[in-house]
């Protein structure tokens, strides 16, 4: 079954809400129905197909996204378990949000609020991600709830904001307050990590090569450890094609920190050594 | 049938259905890891005294354990579910948790799951985390040598004990080297255990005894020592019989394992003691396997 493609034809003047696609996957609609479905562009109402050229059949498993821009926002949004989104161009706001098991691919970089809400599944970025990486839109209280979301460049602040499950991984540089209110799950990065990481981080591991600029107040060194879990981890970390792979499936000695014990956390921060 | 001299007699091994799994023991060396498998499979020989029946499958090399170490691989049988899960537990916590340096993971997916980590984590007294890695999710205990990290839980699956061969030869000494043959090819095959000490059993039961309390007793037709009584069935010649009891996760291996026990009695043949080889049984009424040993041997059952 060959791909089906979508080609964004708009312009830069109007953000896009691409969440059409996610309707028009779940009513299970055709190519022409999707074409026809309403669309808002600033204050004008339009149809899909007056900025998106659908080829082939919505049904398909993969679809792909041609000439993306910064200015879509929500695309992927709640892909389901079964389906491939690649995206050819740069992504708005919330890419991948509330990802419900599908795969998602983006060849350039993504604005704030990347993987946000995603429930499973695995949202590659092969650039950078804005702030709020894996973290929770305004309003809930949990963030992302599992799968795997691997940037390939850097993350900017807050990256795994009130993050309950899962792998997030930066090839790059993770901004500041990164795992900031973190309830669980596994933050890890092969660059640096900014200011006040950990910050009212209940459980869950950021796993670094380098000590963050700083750490939350509330954390405490419990020295340096060789930890049996790291290598299941380590299977799990080395699994997609990424900087990650240079690291030896066997490594396990840690210095740890644990905290944030002003919200009586049991987080904890690893920085490699030896 | 006669293999090599030994006589195979025309009957089967009965054996009954029991709920398995396997938890595969990792330690920083097989030192270490053997010590738990050995402790946690002690005193578990047979479900009538132990509750559980429980023996080392096979050692395992680090690119067959999830964290890389060295590991032995234990299979456990019981009787129902809720006793191979208590069983599991009480081991676990008294004989895995305790060794140093070792972790345990699941080792079977089966048809159900029971728990192997998920209680014992209690003990971190609110330091325990948990990790869930690809779909499987593991506890990590503070303990005074680091982490103790477990599996939540391990799959079982229904399979089958009782298996067994009863081995006739001249003297004690014939016997034992012909079962220590039959119990280190057997030793070689997955997914049985020999649960008995060293693979072998002396003391054969039969159901029932003179003794209201007991529900079993010495199988006094086997014994050497009561020859020539009325109920005693060994021939002049014979001075010993010993058994080998075998537990398996399905038909198909058992056969096996009972094929090359038999296999490697009957290479040493008569010329070395050997009589007989036969199956213990209870008429067809403890369990719904019946393994026929011309069968396996590739004969005709009757």
């Amino acid at each position: 079954m060959s791909a089906t493609t979508l080609e964004y034809k708009g312009s830069d003047q109007y953000r896009v809400d691409m969440r059409w696609l996610q309707r028009a996957l779940e009513q299970d609609l055709s190519s022409k129905e999707a074409s026809k479905s309403p669309l808002q562009l600033g204050s004008e109402q339009v149809q899909v197909g007056d900025i998106f050229t659908i080829n082939g059949k919505l049904s398909v498993s993969e679809l792909t996204l041609q000439n993306s821009a910064s200015t879509l926002d929500y695309v992927g949004t709640g892909l389901a378990s079964g389906r491939a989104l690649f995206v050819e161009g740069d992504c708005g706001h919330y890419l991948g949000h509330q990802l419900g098991g599908g795969r998602l691919v983006c060849n350039g970089s993504a604005l704030h609020y990347a993987g946000c809400n995603m429930q499973s599944g695995s949202i590659e970025i092969m650039s950078d991600a804005g702030d709020y990486v894996g973290g929770s839109v305004p309003g809930n209280k949990r963030g992302m709830a599992g799968g795997r979301l691997l940037i390939h460049g850097n993350s900017g602040d807050f990256t795994g904001d009130l993050m309950r499950r899962g792998l997030l991984m930066v090839a790059g540089n993770i901004g500041n307050h990164c795992a900031n209110r973190m309830i669980a799950g596994t933050i890890t990065s092969m660059g640096s990590v900014g200011e006040n990481a950990g910050n009212g981080m209940r459980r869950g591991t950021l796993l670094c090569p380098s000590k963050p600029a700083s750490l939350a107040t509330g954390f405490n060194d419990c020295g340096r450890h060789s930890l049996g879990f790291l290598t299941l981890l380590m299977r799990d970390i080395r699994k997609p094609e990424s900087a990650f792979q240079a690291l030896h499936p066997m490594r396990r000695r840690v210095q740890r920190y644990l905290g944030d014990a002003s919200v009586d956390g049991q987080g904890e921060i690893l920085i490699w050594i030896g | 049938m006669n293999i090599n001299g030994v006589f195979i007699e025309d009957t089967f091994a009965e054996a009954f259905p029991m709920r398995a799994t396997r938890v595969i023991i990792t330690g920083i060396n097989y030192k270490w890891a053997r010590h738990a498998a050995e402790t946690m499979t002690g005193f578990a020989t047979s479900v009538i005294g132990c509750k559980v029946e429980a023996g080392i499958e096979r050692e395992l090399g680090n690119h067959e354990t999830p964290d890389g170490r060295p590991g032995i691989a234990v299979l456990l049988f019981a009787t129902d579910r809720k006793t191979l899960e208590a069983q599991l537990q009480a081991r676990i916590g008294q004989c895995v948790l305790t060794c140093p340096t070792t972790a345990v993971f699941a080792g079977l997916e089966g048809e159900g799951q029971i728990a192997l980590g998920k209680n014992l984590r209690y003990f971190g007294d609110g330091y325990q985390t948990s990790k869930q890695v690809d779909n499987h999710r593991y506890w990590r205990i503070p303990v005074m040598d680091g982490e103790f990290l477990c599996e939540e839980t391990t799959g079982y699956q229904t399979a089958i004990g009782g298996g067994n061969l009863l081995v006739f030869a001249r003297s004690l000494s014939q016997v034992l080297l012909a079962c220590e043959a039959a119990i280190d090819a057997m030793s070689m095959l997955p997914n049985i255990i020999l649960p008995f000490p060293g693979g072998g059993v002396r003391s054969g039961s039969k159901v029932g005894s003179k003794y209201k309390t007991l529900n079993a007793s010495t199988n006094h037709p086997y014994c050497p020592t009561l020859k020539g009584l009325p109920d005693n069935v060994l021939d002049k010649n014979v001075e010993a019989v010993m058994e080998i009891v075998i537990d398996g996760l399905n038909v198909e291996d058992l056969t096996l394992a009972m094929r090359r026990g038999i296999e490697a009695i009957c290479d040493l043949g008569k010329a070395q003691g050997i009589e007989k080889i036969t199956g213990g049984n209870y008429g067809g009424k403890l369990g719904p396997h019946h393994f026929h040993l011309r069968e396996i041997m590739g004969g005709d059952k009757t």
